[in-house]
């Protein structure tokens, strides 16, 4: 998953996180822990994730 | 009537909640749950909210309360006892009421002055009111960033007087003072979902609305994924701008083109602590005029123990946005939290920011561009539509019943 630059931080991807690969504060950066699994993206108030590297 | 509703924020499952009694509604999310900056998500035991701070600010007796009780929504909203603190400079707290307490003479000798422009002044802004006095300045900051998520200098003198008057004196209760809903702004959502569809209506989750189909000068229904969805009537909750960008621009209106030229939306910073021990000591606000970012706080767990995990307590602090440097917004903010409870022992579970395209408010209060748009049964409504002098989420249930009103007129 690739978090762009127009995240604005809301941390709704790091709350729904199942395997807290998410950092956020001030915007959100996603971890080494990352299983791909999707669920940060449904959630994502700007729609700033997308699949991929 | 079939309505399709973009956006399943607090302002869309208002309308289709309403609507649904004599309607056919269906209502479109973009993201994979519904209640926009208006519900909460789970975090380690924490019901952590996704905007709203599990307050409603005219509790019981305010426009919100009034709304969903007239739709039928099972809320149970308690009234803040105290509503509100003010932090001392030496942490200690006093009530809100006992403002003056924290004024020099001179700055006292003004609360006269100041009552009279509360009901008479029009032009200007709330520094402009308290005559940009620092003594004056601190507090009416602090109240404007915790209610409104803007500076003195940007709220309108009109919009604060206005809100004052509705406090004061808009309902049963003496004061229109804060809430929390049983259960946490979810709770709410949540009883509206269930309403509208109970009534037969539709919420689809995961629908990013690409277009609002216009024919005839007219919204027709609206397209996901180029598929058509028809309907009489259009109800956006995403926002004047936003929805602007879902139909031709040459149905735009010159002054209604120039008023989103103008629009400026609101921003925050939430951050979320996670406490053993009471850091606020009551369900009230606490106000903070003497900080350096932080505006007020609340600690929703005084009165909904269930939003913290057992013998926690769940505080959120609020700050407007004083620059565009977030980075250093959070440091102050974080920084006035270490400074405000130096021997108390919390962690900071989460800090959320509120702004761009999901900010506090789409348009700042006091500049809202109310329900219409050029386009005939095209309707907007949320925190860019808010009713005249309500905060927040009573702001977003008196511009859906300004919608209603004019839907009713129509008919």
């Amino acid at each position: 998953m690739r978090i762009s630059q127009s995240c604005v931080g809301c941390g709704h991807c790091k709350i729904v996180c199942p395997v807290d690969a998410i950092e956020t504060c001030g915007v959100s950066r996603i971890t080494d822990k990352c299983i791909e699994c999707g669920r940060c993206k449904g959630y994502c108030a700007i729609g700033a994730i997308e699949e991929g590297a | 009537m079939k309505v399709a509703i973009i956006g399943a924020g607090l302002g869309g499952l208002l309308a289709g909640a309403a609507l649904s009694r004599e309607h056919d509604v269906e209502v479109f999310e973009r993201l994979d749950v519904y209640g926009g900056r208006f519900t909460s998500l789970p975090y380690k035991g924490f019901q952590l909210t996704t905007g709203a701070l599990h307050m409603i600010p005219h509790g019981p007796t305010g426009p919100l309360a009034r709304l969903l009780a007239s739709v039928g929504a099972d809320v149970k909203i308690v009234k803040c006892v105290p509503d509100g603190n003010i932090m001392k400079k030496d942490g200690g707290q006093i009530s809100f009421y006992d403002f003056r307490e924290l004024l020099s003479p001179a700055a006292q000798a003004k609360i006269p002055l100041l009552m009279a422009s509360l009901l008479i002044q029009r032009k200007g802004t709330v520094a402009d009111m308290v005559w940009n006095d620092p003594e004056w300045l601190a507090l009416s900051d602090s109240c404007c960033g915790w209610a409104l998520s803007t500076l003195s200098r940007d709220t309108p003198a009109a919009e604060a007087s206005a809100i004052i008057k509705h406090v004061i004196g808009g309902g049963p209760g003496k004061y229109n003072t804060p809430g929390i809903p049983m259960g946490g702004c979810k709770a709410v959502v949540d009883a509206l979902a269930k309403i509208i569809e109970e009534r037969g209506g539709k919420i689809h989750l995961g629908s990013k609305v690409d277009k609002v189909i216009v024919e005839d000068g007219a919204a027709r229904g609206v397209s996901i994924g180029g598929e058509r969805h028809d309907a009489d009537i259009v109800i956006s909750n995403i926002g004047h701008k936003l929805t602007s960008d879902l139909y031709d621009w040459r149905y735009m209106k010159p002054r209604y083109a120039a008023a989103l030229q103008k629009i400026r939306p609101s921003a925050g910073i939430k951050i979320c602590l996670a406490a053993e021990e009471p850091l606020v000591g009551h369900p009230g606000v606490l106000f903070t005029p003497y900080t350096q970012r932080v505006n007020g706080m609340n600690e929703v767990t005084h009165v909904d123990p269930s939003l913290a995990p057992d013998g926690m307590h769940l505080t959120m602090t609020h700050q407007a946005m004083r620059s565009g440097d977030v980075q250093e917004e959070i440091r102050l903010g974080l920084q006035d939290i270490r400074r405000m409870f130096p021997d108390k022992k919390y962690s900071v579970l989460l800090v959320q920011c509120y702004r761009d395209d999901w900010p506090v408010n789409r348009i700042a209060s006091g500049f809202d561009l109310g329900n219409l748009t050029p386009i005939k049964g095209l309707y907007v409504v949320g925190d860019g539509a808010k009713g005249k002098g309500y905060i927040e989420v009573e702001g977003v249930a008196a511009g859906v019943m300004n919608l209603l009103d004019t839907l009713k007129k129509g008919s």
